[in-house]
């Protein structure tokens, strides 16, 4: 695409020129308007998103509790202050517990159901594909202060019933338990977001060509073998890129946990994202003053591990999609 | 929908007939019903009194239509102003969204000029680095740019936010509209601003639709960014962090934060069950593309 409209453009640009060939400046002063259009785009992307990239970097190196200018210098102190933290590592596995539960749960449960919608046969399959989408439209602090009542209100009641079957041998208070509070938000997590997965399968789905089915069918095929034997293959490209998505998406949590359980109780649910937070903005128990520096250099640390993640998976996709050329 | 006659359905493939797809349908409509409880539930429950709260449970009929949540939260719960404070942020961000990120794809896409590859190089380069993890830096600007407890904070950064990747968008569709119908408008006298208004900008509507709906259900959601930037002013809270503010100082009064959570939820839930055909295309559209 990008070299196409590269191609298009030059085209489009030589149009107006003369044979001779255009100095530099001749080149900029003819184009003024152009530069007029890209500059809103331009300044407001390097003000607030390519200067904190670097900016981040550099306030690691100092202690500072974020007001005036950082004046004490640390070198790497933070870094291996982090990377000593039980805390951090602690706060790294729950972030990785809830994507590496959420993701193949979430997306098994959005393939099945993307299955059965996707049957012509079924009437008003748009309207369920929409009740399954309405999750995702609400946002997650919204969805987290719903779960939150939710279980306020009857979770004491729920779990005395459960109790009373005997799933249970003593009551819990579900968000305020170590053992329950990250599966619950991991529950929560699923929930929300599944419809953005089910609409992705359904275009995945709805692009594989009938053809295949028939031919599939002609040789005798039946409908596992036919599921087997062409829906995964065929998905496996969309596939990877849906898994993609889903890991990094989820690598990102902060608004579900603080809302629902603040990182508590003891850590338990905390995150990367809510563990920065803590230590840039709402100093605990675990830290007496803010301490952005700390908190950039912790930020840092897993921007780097999710970039890591982030090419692995590319590479990851791009092996699936070479495979699939290969086959062909 | 797909017009494929051959059932990819294991289930209702073996079974066949009314029987089997009435049983599918009663597990659809089921699960369905237990998808939409967590917001029927609420939205019972800002109807309720504090002690019928409590007491009915997972009940979803409240015992009556008890508006007091609703006035409470309006008035003495600042809903009224955290409501504003969300329109005016949302309305605002995604209008320039589109202003900015078609304006910077038009050129970008059909003219040719010094420097331009090393944007277009920068914004790929910057769909790779992780996001999220800057605010501290962020935060630091707004406050030296003397713009910490404003609107604009919010508005400017989260503009930025949304910028690169739908400019990257807007180029891909511009590069698909044929060259000559510029072309047709520059001779005739057109100069660039008018082309980009008059021709450009309405050739592009689809566009234009996808990234305001995407640019309103984000906006409308974002939490993070005004969060962070309302920590010191209570006045500035969009209704997200309103609520979630709410929470925290008044734990006892759940039915007023059920009441604003619903005021919260059913503007955007609306907007979607009206355009849900976009929405859900525009979504497929991103896997696809």
């Amino acid at each position: 695409m990008s070299t196409e409209s590269m191609i298009a453009s030059s085209k489009a640009a030589r149009w107006p020129a003369t044979a001779k060939r255009d100095t530099l400046w001749d080149q900029i002063r003819k184009n003024l308007w152009s530069y007029v259009f890209v500059l809103p785009m331009l300044v407001l992307a390097g003000l607030f998103v390519v200067y904190p990239l670097i900016a981040s970097i550099q306030i690691t190196f100092y202690d500072w509790n974020g007001i005036g200018n950082p004046t004490r210098w640390v070198g790497l102190r933070h870094f291996f202050t982090v990377a000593q933290d039980p805390l951090f590592w602690n706060a790294v596995k729950n972030t990785f517990t809830y994507a590496l539960v959420l993701v193949p749960i979430q997306l098994t449960l959005a393939l099945i159901l993307a299955l059965v919608l996707n049957n012509p046969k079924l009437k008003g399959s748009t309207i369920y594909r929409a009740v399954y989408f309405s999750p995702v439209v609400t946002s997650a602090a919204m969805v987290g202060v719903v779960m939150t009542l939710l279980l306020g209100s009857f979770g004491t009641d729920l779990s005395v019933f459960l109790v009373n079957l005997g799933v249970m041998s003593e009551p819990v208070d579900w968000l305020g338990s170590p053992q329950f509070a990250l599966p619950i938000v991991i529950t929560v997590g699923i929930w929300h977001t599944l419809g953005y997965n089910l609409v992705y399968f359904l275009a995945a789905l709805q692009s594989i060509p009938r053809e295949l089915y028939e031919a599939a069918q002609v040789d005798g095929a039946n409908a596992y073998h036919q599921f087997t034997k062409v829906t995964i293959p065929m998905l496996r490209e969309v596939g990877a890129v849906i898994v993609f998505l889903a890991i990094l998406g989820s690598l990102q949590v902060f608004d579900l946990v603080l809302v629902m359980t603040g990182g508590g109780p003891f850590f338990a649910s905390e995150v990367v994202s809510t563990y920065i937070y803590h230590f840039a903005f709402t100093p605990t128990s675990v830290s007496a003053e803010a301490n952005v520096g700390y908190a950039s250099a912790a930020a840092l640390f897993m921007g780097l591990l999710v970039m890591g993640i982030t090419v692995g998976q590319l590479l990851a996709v791009r092996y699936a999609r070479r495979n699939r050329v290969n086959d062909a | 929908m797909a017009t494929n006659t051959l059932t990819r359905n294991l289930r209702i493939n073996k079974m066949g007939g009314q029987t089997s797809r009435l049983f599918v349908h009663a597990v659809l409509i089921s699960l369905g019903f237990l998808y939409m409880y967590p917001f029927l539930w609420v939205l019972a429950g800002s109807f309720k009194t504090p002690s019928e709260f409590f007491s009915s449970g997972p009940s979803l009929i409240p015992n009556q239509l008890l508006w007091d949540n609703y006035v409470y939260a309006w008035n003495e719960g600042h809903f009224s102003t955290y409501f504003v404070n969300t329109i005016i942020v949302t309305v605002s961000v995604t209008l320039l969204v589109i202003l900015f990120a078609s304006m910077a794809g038009y050129v970008l896409s059909k003219t040719q000029f010094p420097g331009k590859k090393i944007i277009i190089g920068g914004m790929l380069a910057l769909m790779f680095l992780p996001g999220g993890y800057t605010i501290i830096p962020v935060f630091d600007l707004v406050q030296r740019m003397g713009l910490l407890n404003t609107l604009w904070s919010i508005i400017l950064v989260q503009t930025a936010g949304g910028l690169v990747f739908n400019t990257l968008l807007f180029m891909g569709y511009f590069a698909t509209i044929s060259k000559e119908i510029e072309e047709a408008a520059r001779v005739d006298g057109a100069n660039l601003p008018r082309t980009y208004w008059h021709i450009m900008l309405p050739m592009a509507k689809p566009m234009v639709a996808t990234v305001g709906l995407f640019q309103f259900m984000i906006n409308w959601n974002s939490f993070w960014i005004p969060l962070v930037f309302t920590i010191g002013n209570p006045s500035l809270r969009t209704l997200a962090v309103g609520i979630y503010a709410f929470v925290g100082e008044n734990s006892t009064g759940w039915t007023y934060i059920a009441a604003g959570a619903v005021m919260s939820i059913v503007p955007i839930m609306a907007v979607f069950f009206f355009l849900q055909r976009y929405f859900i295309e525009a979504v497929a559209g991103a896997i696809k593309g």
